[in-house]
């Protein structure tokens, strides 16, 4: 039976084109994604990488809640200027805890893969309240907001944690029922500013290439 | 037994509702992009998430329900008979408008998954499977009931749409819900980052792609009276097609932390899957081209065979992006930006209109309203994706060679700060480029409307004697 | 009115295209002379201009300007036009070589003529190269390329003799080729500037 009497078979059938498409379109996905997600390897946390504290856990779920990603990177690539540009190229070890990952696929803003520890604190408000106050040309919306909301609002942190725990994260029960009191008293603004400083940390100290 | 058209009717009229809304959200967010207080401090108005509320509205709402309205026309008619369950058929209609409506009112208020193309949190990916369930058993239905022997050409692209985006959908939205608004991805990391190319470039391989080629395969020859010019060329194509795509997802991943092997395989098959994807425009370019010379010209016809071009080139485009020394430039700027929206408005958008423009009035029983419009909005879209094409380009390529120049001591040439600036006016030339395009739908909106408000009850049944094997 | 391929009759071809159209179709022109004493000349403005306006001004994409060597400026001003060259005969031919299918006129000479027509406001617009900040060009060349593509449409169905309908419709398969040949270019270009033979802009 030769590919167009098969066909034939098969545009007869309703069943068998079905089947067919499915068995033909699953092909790619079982070399290309299944080998990678089997793989430990490629979760596996590189050294220095830890899971998210409750303060930039919840930044982190605010960075997407504002799509962030939409404008900003988490990825740097193992180019001379990209590197030169924003610091060591990105590993596969440093997102283990990033669920879903934010390597983002446009970079309307700079890359925030290595953001960690180059700008204080008190530049992240300003930047988040008022980005213009900051970078004149900039373009990136203003987030006053932030500053004005308490740190998870919906009290929800706790079960985060613990969905996020079923899925592999190490949090002890310690970690868990500390979380409220870890962001008593704390802003969005601070959350989303925890976050930011934490990206990137496990590859400071690395050599210049 | 008349053909259950008032449903085709029903998707096409929110189609429309969709592809205006959505496209005025992206014009706004171009807009921002060029005076970004715009937002006036209101986190529902913020870049981010109405962005996000472009996305789902134009692929899901106007892209989505122009597949199925026309899935549900033409499956009836190529196979001569009634549409099965029709009132799952209504019940697939009413969930997936109230999805949307659900689902673009939890993207503003800040609901987000996190993951391009798949923003809409658990409760809705459920609704999702449940519509597309439903949807898959009144298609797949239908045919089984069907009176011809063979099933056409343009069920089988249209099954691939079903099926492949099923399959997509369901392993890429695995994850843990912790709220009702919130959920966690099973998939971290890298791991998750392939999963989520594999589905997001299929989700435009077989919703983009895949189901627009199956409304070209029935309207094309519809309005050009010709049959597909080659039955052999569009078995390969179709199969080749439902193969190669599906590997093409690590493209989106050049020189990220994931494996050589998979970015060199995904830039391979992407490259290998131009033959396909150009075998079916070639057909469908043949197939128009032996129009009889008497065919009226209508501006339905020059929508669709617009919309080839850009298919062409926007087919091109994606495989040569692919090319490893091309992406270094390339990625994460405007070209990729410009490459989306040759496909999504020059393919996806065109060939939707100049369907609609011929579908409606025979919906209608009633001549479309206003050719002179038609023709106004031809010229209106075509100078729309021109612009935004040769804007992005020129942005696009600006950026990439700019962030990669280094000067004479081996350090960075030029600020990121510096090269930002440099796209404003681009972006400029992108809100015109989109206000071109927006205003020529509402021309079509209006115009769709006032064709449909002149109608006449039209009932079509299917033809009683017909010969086995031929299509409607 | 006959149909004299000159840089003399540029004016009528810009400001009187149907004219020209009408009487295209009427004679037949020499495809040698179509292009010896139009098409060449015509394209070798982008060219020229481009050349001038980098010498003096330098690319500007937007920062500060990138002053190159002479002798690249002058290198890329040559594999500009024989860019410009190849798409010009490129297309004339696929036209020709599409004639058949939609029953079109098989003279070389006339698809010569119709690309030259349609490119000739492109290569007047290219004045804007003497300033050659990318976004101004951007501006000013989309408005003209929307004009070239439709004295395309408007003239293909009469220059080639297909009708209105065949017109359109092979009309659309020639802006499918240019498409696709723009951004082969694009593509190119930033594939050779990455293995080196480019510009260095950062220095």
């Amino acid at each position: 039976m030769n590919f167009l009497s098969l066909h034939r078979r098969i545009e007869r059938h309703t069943g068998l084109l079905i089947f067919g498409i499915l068995v033909v379109s699953s092909i790619g996905g079982l070399v290309q994604v299944l080998p990678i997600v089997l793989d430990d390897s490629h979760s596996m946390p590189a050294r220095g990488v830890v899971p998210y504290s409750p303060l930039e856990l919840e930044g982190r779920d605010i960075y997407i809640r504002e799509s962030c990603s939409t404008c900003h990177t988490q990825q740097v690539r193992p180019l001379l200027a990209e590197v030169k540009r924003y610091g060591p190229y990105s590993r596969a070890g440093e997102f283990a805890y990033d669920r879903p990952f934010l390597w983002g696929s446009k970079r309307t803003g700079p890359d925030l893969a290595r953001v960690g520890g180059k700008y204080s604190d008190a530049w992240h408000h300003v930047h988040m309240t008022d980005p213009r106050a900051v970078v004149p040309a900039s373009i990136m919306p203003a987030y006053p907001w932030l500053a004005k909301r308490k740190a998870d609002e919906g009290g929800t942190i706790e079960a985060r944690m613990r969905t996020l725990r079923r899925l592999g994260h190490p949090y002890s029960d310690a970690d868990i029922a500390a979380a409220p009191a870890a962001l008593e008293g704390r802003t969005e603004l601070d959350a989303v500013t925890a976050y930011l400083q934490s990206l990137g940390r496990s590859m400071q100290g690395e050599p210049e290439p | 037994m008349k053909y259950a058209d008032r449903i085709v009717t029903a998707f096409t009229a929110c189609a429309m509702i969709w592809a205006v809304l959505g496209m005025m959200a992206g014009v706004y967010v171009a807009a921002e992009l060029v005076w970004p207080t715009i937002d006036f401090g209101q986190p529902a108005l913020s870049f981010g998430r109405l962005r996000t509320l472009h996305t789902t509205l134009v692929l899901f709402g106007f892209g989505v329900s122009a597949l199925i309205g026309t899935a549900f026309y033409s499956v009836q008619r190529t196979s001569h008979v009634r549409l099965f369950a029709p009132g799952l058929a209504w019940f697939v209609f009413y969930a997936w408008q109230l999805t949307i409506v659900l689902g673009g009112a939890s993207v503003m208020a800040g609901w987000n998954a996190g993951k391009e193309y798949a923003e809409l949190e658990w409760p809705f990916d459920i609704a999702i499977a449940i519509a597309w369930v439903a949807f898959a058993v009144v298609f797949f239905g239908t045919i089984g009931r069907r009176r011809m022997e063979a099933i056409y050409i343009s069920n089988w692209f249209y099954g691939a749409l079903i099926i492949v985006v099923a399959m997509l959908h369901i392993v890429n939205s695995l994850a843990l819900p912790a709220t009702i608004g919130k959920s966690y991805s099973l998939f971290a990391g890298a791991q998750d980052a392939i999963v989520q190319w594999w589905y997001g470039h299929n989700a435009v391989g077989f919703l983009l792609t895949g189901g627009f080629l199956g409304m070209l395969y029935y309207f094309l020859p519809k309005q050009a009276e010709q049959p597909i010019w080659s039955y052999r060329l569009s078995i390969v194509a179709f199969w080749a097609f439902v193969y190669t795509y599906i590997w093409a997802g690590p493209h989106h991943l050049h020189y990220h932390a994931v494996p050589e092997w998979v970015q060199s395989l995904g830039m391979v098959m992407s490259l290998i899957l131009l033959a396909p994807s150009w075998a079916t425009m070639v057909n469908g370019i043949m197939t128009v081209s032996a129009a009889s010379k008497k065919l009226r010209s209508d501006p339905a016809l020059k929508f669709i065979v617009l919309s080839l071009a850009f298919y062409g080139l926007a087919t091109f485009e994606g495989p040569m992006l692919a090319i490893k020394s091309v992406n270094v430039f390339s990625h994460f700027t405007e070209w990729t930006i410009g490459h989306v929206h040759s496909g999504a408005l020059g393919w996806n958008a065109l060939i939707t209109f100049g369907t609609f423009y011929f579908l409606v009035p025979r919906l209608a029983g009633a001549p479309l309203y206003s050719a002179k419009l038609a023709n106004i909005h031809f010229w209106l879209a075509l100078a729309g994706v021109m612009l935004y094409v040769l804007a992005m380009w020129g942005a696009g390529v600006s950026q990439g060679v700019l962030w990669l120049s280094l000067d004479q001591l081996g350090e960075v040439r030029f600020s990121f700060n510096d090269v930002m600036a440099a796209m404003k006016p681009y972006y400029a030339l992108r809100f015109i480029a989109g206000l071109l395009f927006l205003s020529g739908a509402l021309l079509m909106a209006v115009n769709l409307a006032r064709t449909f408000a002149g109608r006449r009850t039209v009932e079509v049944a299917p033809p009683a004697g017909h010969r086995a094997g031929a299509p409607a | 009115m006959p149909v004299r391929f000159s840089i003399a009759s540029l004016s009528t071809v810009l400001f009187r295209p149907k004219a020209v159209f009408e009487a295209l179709a009427a004679a037949e022109p020499s495809a040698a002379k179509v292009f010896f004493g139009f098409a060449l000349w015509i394209g070798l403005l982008p060219a020229v201009f481009a050349y001038i306006g980098t010498v003096n001004f330098g690319w500007r994409l937007g920062v500060e300007p990138v002053f190159l060597p002479q002798r690249t400026v002058f290198a890329i001003s040559v594999a500009y036009f024989l860019a410009l060259l190849l798409g010009f005969l490129s297309s004339a031919v696929i036209a020709r070589w599409m004639a058949v299918t939609y029953d079109a006129s098989q003279s070389l000479g006339r698809c010569y003529a119709l690309m030259a027509i349609v490119g000739a406001p492109l290569a007047v617009g290219s004045v804007i190269h003497l300033y050659p900040h990318v976004f101004i060009n951007v501006l000013v060349l989309v408005p003209t390329l929307i004009w070239s593509m439709y004295l395309l449409y408007r003239g293909l169905p009469v220059v080639l003799q297909t009708g209105p309908n065949r017109g359109m419709l092979m009309a659309s398969a020639l802006i499918a080729y240019l498409l696709v040949a723009a951004v082969s270019l694009l593509g190119i270009t930033v594939a050779l500037w990455g293995s080196g033979l480019g510009p260095l802009i950062g220095n």
